[in-house]
């Protein structure tokens, strides 16, 4: 199988995962899979964060 | 047997101060070295014998020793970390005057430790910012120059603030003693003043523009001292600070440092140079330690909760292992620059193979500040986060908690991409026995406090407060599993944070932009207008002397224009006097 595919397989895994303690927080009100929420969470944030800061970046070394 | 008790102790950083006076009688050789390695056994000796509590050393109004639970504790890890950034600039340090304002900083920073009153503390304070300058402009560069020239001005800034509290609170409360302040100007100048030194958001600016900047051992001990003083005031005089808010108290510094947590994290992830990235990482975990101390509670003896005790606890722990792992890391990178010449990440790589033991030091240290089961940072920072939940500051969790993704992040990215990654134009060997020394002693400890925490605990300033706290609890163990693995996962997935060669601007952009404009008014509009001003007084002054000479020359109004004149300066004075009232009966 190609990577690419095992990537998108990989995703999609942590994707379901993420639901499944999603779920089992909001719904069942049960902090036992809360870590891979707040790890997903964490990521996809600082993920937005960085996106953000682009605006206020400029391209070059970094100097003074 | 000599019994220890008996014997007198002596204030550490008299140990330090003093043994920089004398370095230069030691010449530039092995016998300097020989020298320097005995001061820091005798500074490490000199914290290990001191007896608590006790209050000695007092002259006058001035206490230089004045030694309790916290105190020993910072004099313990200033005295391990100060010793081994000493140990690690054996190998790169040629000049005298380098050692001096190092080892005048490890004293400088030990005596505001142990000082007893707020004068004694002002003094070191200022030795501190003093000497850690000279550690900067030893580099040598022009960035390095202006770069030290803006962190003295910040800290200048701070101290006079520090000061200006300080005169504030005697003159409120006719003490000097360190401890919490009343509400009031005061107040607000010792928070400043603190705040620069604990590197409060927006206050912040001085620490990542100048701790890359200095000498490679420059900023072991720049990372060591400055900040981590600021926490230890903050706790004694601003612990469990509230502000009144719509009549609501609110724990306002330990939210300061929930920002700090994340708006470090957040900058640092941005960062192509490893020293800055570094630099970043301290902003964000003096944030755990703030929001300890914001929780916290000191003085206050039966009255604080046990929240209270274990939030100080784990403010404390944090300090204490933050130096262990963040001094692992400086030492690591900074062997590495030292090797290399480079200090960006996208020019290394591959150098795992190169530098085999900095690697795997590097790499139990960013386990440790990543909070990795196993590993100091995981014991401390817990303990913050346990804390709040105790206070139900359910914000403030998630905060750090996020906070705890973005250390990890960040430190999968520096250590990926400084040493994993394939890159074979680089050349370097191992770091020299004198960087690899202390860089293994300070990582050994960051595993044996990973594993046994009670080696630490039993130093904390509250001991019973970690009584009910269990470190390997199976559901905390089990969620930071969860948290490390679907972070990593991700990281290596969606492969987003590789580095870049990018600028990122700061608050002290605004800051430069607003002194340009403040120097520019001053030589433009300001000099114009004085310029003017003076001219015209030129003038007047001339026509003074020239009437003086001859009034009828000069003269140039006719005596019907000045009959006119003083009609009307009349008319216009009755008509003030009338609209006055000042001419009714």
């Amino acid at each position: 199988m190609e990577k690419k595919a095992w990537k998108g397989i990989l995703l999609l895994v942590a994707f379901i995962v993420v639901v499944l303690s999603a779920g089992s927080l909001f719904v069942g009100h049960s902090e036992t899979f809360a870590g891979f929420l707040y790890g997903a969470g964490g990521v996809a944030l600082f993920m937005l964060f960085a996106k953000l800061m682009t605006l206020i970046q400029r391209e070059g070394k970094q100097d003074d | 047997m000599i019994d220890l008790s008996s014997v007198p102790n002596i204030p550490p950083g008299f140990i330090f101060i003093f043994g920089a006076a004398f370095l230069p009688l030691f010449g530039k050789g092995k016998l300097r070295q020989v020298y320097l390695i005995i001061l820091t056994a005798l500074g490490l000796i000199s914290v290990a014998v001191m007896r608590e509590p006790q209050t000695s050393w007092v002259f006058s109004n001035l206490i230089f020793l004045q030694v309790d639970r916290l105190s020993l504790l910072m004099g313990y890890i200033f005295a391990i970390a100060g010793g081994s950034a000493i140990i690690y600039s054996l190998a790169t340090v040629k000049d005298n005057g380098h050692h001096i304002c190092a080892l005048l900083y490890l004293g400088s920073a030990m005596g505001a430790v142990f000082a007893g009153d707020f004068f004694s503390l002002y003094i070191f304070w200022e030795i501190m910012a003093f000497s850690s300058l000279g550690l900067i402009w030893y580099e040598g560069s022009r960035r390095a120059r202006d770069a030290g020239m803006r962190y003295i001005l910040f800290h200048l800034f701070g101290g006079c603030a520090l000061l200006g509290g300080i005169i504030f609170h005697y003159m409120s409360t006719g003490s000097t003693a360190i401890g919490p302040v009343e509400y009031g100007i005061g107040y607000w100048l010792l928070l400043l003043g603190i705040g620069v030194n604990a590197a409060f958001i927006p206050l912040h600016t001085w620490l990542p523009d100048s701790y890359p900047k200095a000498t490679i051992a420059g900023t072991i001990f720049l990372s060591i001292f400055t900040t981590k003083t600021g926490i230890y005031m903050l706790a004694r005089t601003f612990s469990g600070a509230e502000l009144p808010i719509h009549g609501q108290e609110y724990l306002f510094v330990a939210y300061m440092g929930g920002a700090m947590c994340l708006y470090g994290v957040i900058f640092a992830i941005l960062q192509n140079d490893v020293r800055k990235l570094l630099s970043y990482h301290i902003v964000s975990q003096l944030g755990y330690m703030v929001a300890g101390v914001g929780m916290g509670a000191i003085g206050l003896g039966l009255i604080a909760t046990e929240a209270q005790h274990l939030a100080i606890d784990g403010a404390f722990a944090h300090l204490f292992n933050n130096l262990l792992f963040k001094s692992t890391l400086f030492m690591c990178m900074g062997a590495v620059i030292y090797r290399t010449g480079y200090n960006n990440l996208t020019d290394m790589g591959g150098l795992a193979k190169k530098m085999p033991i900095t690697m795997i030091t590097c790499v139990i240290a960013a386990l440790s500040i990543s909070g990795i089961i196993g590993f100091n940072g995981y014991i401390s920072k817990g303990m913050v986060i346990h804390a709040a939940e105790m206070h139900e500051l359910h914000l403030l969790v998630l905060i750090l908690t996020l906070g705890s993704v973005g250390t990890l992040i960040s430190f999968i990215k520096l250590t990926y991409f400084a040493f994993f990654t394939k890159n074979d134009e680089i050349e370097a060997k191992e770091a020299p026995i004198f960087m690899l020394i202390p860089m293994c002693v300070t990582a050994l400890m960051c595993i044996a406090i990973g594993v046994h925490p009670e080696l630490l605990y039993n130093i904390l300033p509250y001991v019973g407060a970690t009584a009910h706290y269990h470190a390997f609890e199976v559901g905390h163990t089990f969620s930071v599993l969860q948290l490390v693995l679907m972070t990593v996962f991700l990281f290596f997935m969606i492969g987003f944070f590789a580095p870049h060669e990018k600028v990122t601007y700061d608050v002290d952009y605004l800051y430069r932009k607003a002194g340009r404009a403040f120097i520019w008014s001053c030589e433009k509009p300001l000099i114009g207008f004085a310029t003017a001003v003076e001219k015209q007084v030129l003038r007047l002054a001339d026509y003074i002397v020239k009437f003086s000479q001859n009034p009828r020359r000069e003269t140039r109004l006719s005596i019907g224009s000045g009959v006119l004149f003083v009609i009307l300066f009349f008319v216009l004075y009755l008509i003030i006097m009338l609209y006055a009232g000042w001419l009714s009966p």
